[in-house]
């Protein structure tokens, strides 16, 4: 017989084996779906997981869209570790990518090295801007901040929409909803010449060492870390509870701001509706897949990337729409919450008794 | 009808714990039967065996000589045995009469009948109209009792029922309790509180560590010998020694007033007190008469008037915790686990969150992990915390050594006062015992504690001053030695 018992406590192992298992059973279903629909499945698998990074440049684009990825989850671990549901890092991403590019945009026949870091601070003022709403209405007028900052993800793409559509559109492109090109100075460099990653992948790693850091080795992370789980504690041992919720999501907001200029005077350079194809709401998968852990994050920002280029690969040798990425991330979630069971759960085989 | 209740070699095992080893008991009705054992003696799992929470690992029990198959809680109800649990089952916003018919198959109508002839014949008085949140504690659990009662019970089991009832309540209680048991009802009486068993059983079984230690009748016992079988050790009984305290006043609060915008909260109004140097103020109350907002106004969780409250001649009424450390207060909450610590984090991380500045835990922002360690370390020794492993989260502590490392680590400071919320509660006999020698200790280094609790017994035992809580207002202050435990029943209950 099995029996079903709680675990006395939650096994550190199991902790970081379940995303490895989420993955595994991923596999497992993505290969059932292409069965189903008449392909062979290890086939079918190997189209999407391993011939689009076998070779030099899709390597790089594996980086390319982990960069983003890594980044807003680094920014978003430090808002659910403290219990603030910050989902809409798709909209910080993109009012983030709205003031970089406008003040991009200001530079456009200029060149100078100031121009870059002028560019990319903008970008992680706009996307902590953006954060400061849900996180002022949370902690002043004790509103729901999924609802908010879900919410103002759509206003902040109507508002990038107006302005590639109107203002902000090029003169001389022919009424294409897209803004002039950004001058080479308010370009993130190249790291390789014919490859698209970028120096952006740098950001992503010094969020990384910064959030590890600010979370186990500074009073700051400790504070986060004891209000995320009881105000009640934070309240009593007097730190300023409020001021924490606010902090992170500004903090949350900047590292997705950064994203959005990542994206924008990276690959793109330029704004136009697209800026990101939902690496936002993508990043909330991340982050719980890494664990919140800072190195956990890394990891799963590389997997999940793969199923952005899977997709594609997919649609091209395969006539499959590419929106079997999207299922390929829903899947990963929700293996990923159905085996966190186990966390609290263990298996126990027991002999049939007398 | 007599009835029987057998408990034959039970035996649940929990990974790392034998909850009830071999357990065999026999009741019979016409008894109040008391089960007695600190807190993880055992005594809750086999109650929840016989309320069909729990399934046993091995064992049987026996109603009547029947066999009983109890794989739920509906099955116990079924085999007539009713339990009333320490911490209530009730909709607080559905009426009593909703409550008490939710779990039952008979007509609404016929049901307010008999819940009516119930009412009258055990003396209760509650209007079955009203919603539950506006009942008393002690109501409430009389909306509990009768829902047993309606299914005419063979065997009633109370689950550390007075933990929330004023004297007067606890009395009440007992009256009714030795009425069903004339009327053959079996009584299954859980507790930690020898008091209790002495006044209200015929007969005690005293478990501990799992295991069941005697069965006795009470006129063979008193409350020493009873405390010793539950300990397991000779306890010394501690006694204050009553000075001639300092009159260098420590702390003043004149004129404090609080009002909440929360409905659920008590407000607070002119609160005016004084504590000197080396002496132990008591406040008496019945739990959520204000006791804790009035914790909160004097921790700084709750921010006052700058000068309501003079602590060594510095007005500190507008700081919050952290800055009133500095000032060398200290603070133990009631709530252990969702206030004073953090049962997911470590221990020593809980140690660092007593910020008080010269403890270095943080420097320039910083973590310094060794020092946290080291003093946690020293806290764990000097406090007699039963671990030596400051990483394990605090959660797999007890409740008594939870308690020893909050009380240890809010004396890092040496600080003048301590201000406690029920550092007792829940606590076993030996935990008690060393909290409450640990706070006399205070107080002999010409210390001050300002102690709010719920428990008489222990207020009188420490205080050297005693004030009453009700609804939000306080008492005069009386000295301890002039009162007695009637008088501040009287009190608590708003009398005069």
């Amino acid at each position: 017989m099995i029996k079903i018992v709680k675990r006395d406590e939650p096994s550190r192992a199991i902790f970081f084996l379940t995303p490895v298992l989420a993955i595994f059973l991923t596999l497992v279903a993505g290969g059932l779906i292409f069965y189903i629909l008449g392909f062979k499945p290890f086939e079918a698998l190997k189209f999407f997981f391993i011939v689009p990074i076998a070779d030099k440049y899709g390597f790089s684009e594996l980086l390319l869209k982990a960069t983003p990825l890594c980044l807003i989850a680094i920014g978003l671990s430090f808002c659910f570790k403290s219990n603030n549901w910050n989902i809409g890092a798709e909209g910080q991403l993109t009012f983030g990518a709205i003031v970089s590019g406008g003040v991009a945009l200001l530079f456009y026949e200029q060149e100078g090295f100031y121009i870059l870091p002028i560019v990319i601070l903008a970008g992680a003022i706009g996307g902590m801007l953006y954060a400061s709403i849900p996180a002022i209405l949370k902690t002043y007028f004790n509103t729901n901040e999924i609802l908010v900052s879900l919410m103002l993800v759509y206003v902040s793409k109507l508002i990038l929409d107006y302005l590639v559509v109107g203002p902000w559109s090029n003169p001389e492109g022919f009424n294409f909803p897209e803004t002039r090109q950004f001058s080479d100075s308010a370009r993130l460099p190249l790291l390789f010449e014919g490859l698209r990653i970028h120096a952006g992948i740098f950001l992503a790693l010094a969020a990384v060492v910064m959030s590890w850091f600010i979370f186990y080795k500074t009073y700051l992370g400790f504070q986060m870390k004891v209000s995320g789980f009881s105000l009640k504690t934070a309240k009593y041992a007097g730190y300023k509870g409020k001021k924490m919720i606010i902090l992170v999501f500004l903090i949350s907001g900047a590292c997705a701001g950064l994203a959005g200029v990542g994206e924008i005077t990276g690959p793109i350079g330029q704004l136009h509706r697209e800026v990101s194809p939902d690496y936002g709401f993508t990043a909330i998968i991340v982050a719980f897949l890494g664990r919140l852990h800072p190195v956990g994050i890394i990891f799963a920002s590389l997997v999940v990337a793969i199923t952005y280029l899977g997709a594609e690969t997919a649609q091209i040798f395969m006539q499959i729409p590419k929106y079997t990425g999207q299922v390929f991330q829903g899947m990963i979630l929700f293996f990923l919450l159905a085996s966190d069971y186990l966390l609290f759960f263990k298996f126990k085989f027991i002999g049939s008794k007398k | 009808m007599n009835t029987n209740l057998k408990i034959s070699n039970v035996t649940k095992i929990y990974p790392g714990c034998v909850a009830n080893d071999n357990v065999s008991l026999e009741f019979n009705s016409g008894k109040i039967y008391a089960l007695l054992g600190e807190n993880g003696a055992g005594k809750s799992t086999l109650v929840k065996i016989l309320s069909g929470v729990i399934i046993p690992d091995e064992g049987k029990i026996y109603l009547n000589e029947n066999n009983l198959k109890l794989n739920s809680p509906l099955d116990a109800k079924k085999n007539d045995i009713g339990m009333v649990f320490q911490h209530f089952n009730l909709f607080e916003t559905l009426s009593v009469f909703e409550n008490l018919i939710i779990d039952s198959d008979e007509q609404r109508e016929g049901l307010r009948e008999k819940i009516d002839s119930i009412m009258r014949k055990y003396n209760f008085s509650i209007d079955l109209d009203i919603p539950v949140l506006n009942l008393s504690a002690g109501q409430k659990q009389k909306v509990e009792i009768i829902r047993c009662l309606i299914r005419s019970p063979k065997v009633l089991i109370m689950d550390e029922p007075t933990s929330v009832l004023t004297e007067q309540e606890t009395s009440e209680l007992f009256l009714s309790l030795k009425k069903f048991s004339e009327e053959g009802i079996l009584i299954i009486y859980i507790t930690h509180k020898l008091k209790e068993v002495m006044e209200l059983c015929d007969e005690v079984a005293v478990m501990r560590r799992g295991k069941l230690v005697s069965v006795s009748e009470i006129k063979n016992e008193n409350i020493e010998s009873l405390a010793n079988k539950m300990v397991g050790q000779n306890l010394k009984t501690i006694k204050k020694k009553k000075e001639k305290n300092s009159s260098d006043k420590l702390i003043n609060i004149t004129n404090l007033n609080f009002i909440s915008e929360d409905p659920f909260e008590t407000n607070l109004s002119d609160i005016n007190f004084s504590v000197n140097r080396g002496e132990c103020l008591g406040i008496a109350g019945i739990s959520g008469n204000g006791q804790s907002e009035l914790f909160q106004v004097l921790s700084g969780e709750i921010i006052s008037d700058k000068n309501s409250i003079e602590f060594n001649k510095n007005y500190i009424g507008d700081l919050n915790p952290q800055e009133r450390r500095e000032y060398l207060m200290a603070f133990s909450p009631e709530d252990r686990l969702e206030q004073a610590a953090i049962p997911q984090m470590a221990i020593y991380e809980n140690v660092a969150l007593n910020n008080y500045k010269s403890s270095n835990f943080f420097n320039n922002g910083l973590i310094n992990e060794n020092k946290i360690k080291e003093h946690s370390k020293k806290i764990i020794s000097d406090f007699n915390v039963n671990t030596d492993n400051i990483e394990l989260k605090s959660q797999f502590l007890s409740g008594g050594n939870l308690q020893k490392l909050i009380i240890g680590r809010e004396l890092i400071t040496s600080p003048d006062l301590l201000i406690c919320f029920n550092p007792t509660w829940g606590l076993d006999v030996g935990a008690i015992n060393y909290i409450h020698e640990t706070l006399i200790k205070i107080n002999e280094q010409n210390k001050s504690i300002i102690l709010i609790s719920t428990d008489t017994d222990e207020l009188l035992k420490l205080s050297d001053k005693i004030s009453v809580i009700h609804k939000g207002k306080l008492s005069k202050i009386m000295d301890a030695d002039e009162v007695t435990s009637e008088k501040l029943g009287i009190l608590m209950g708003g009398g005069n």
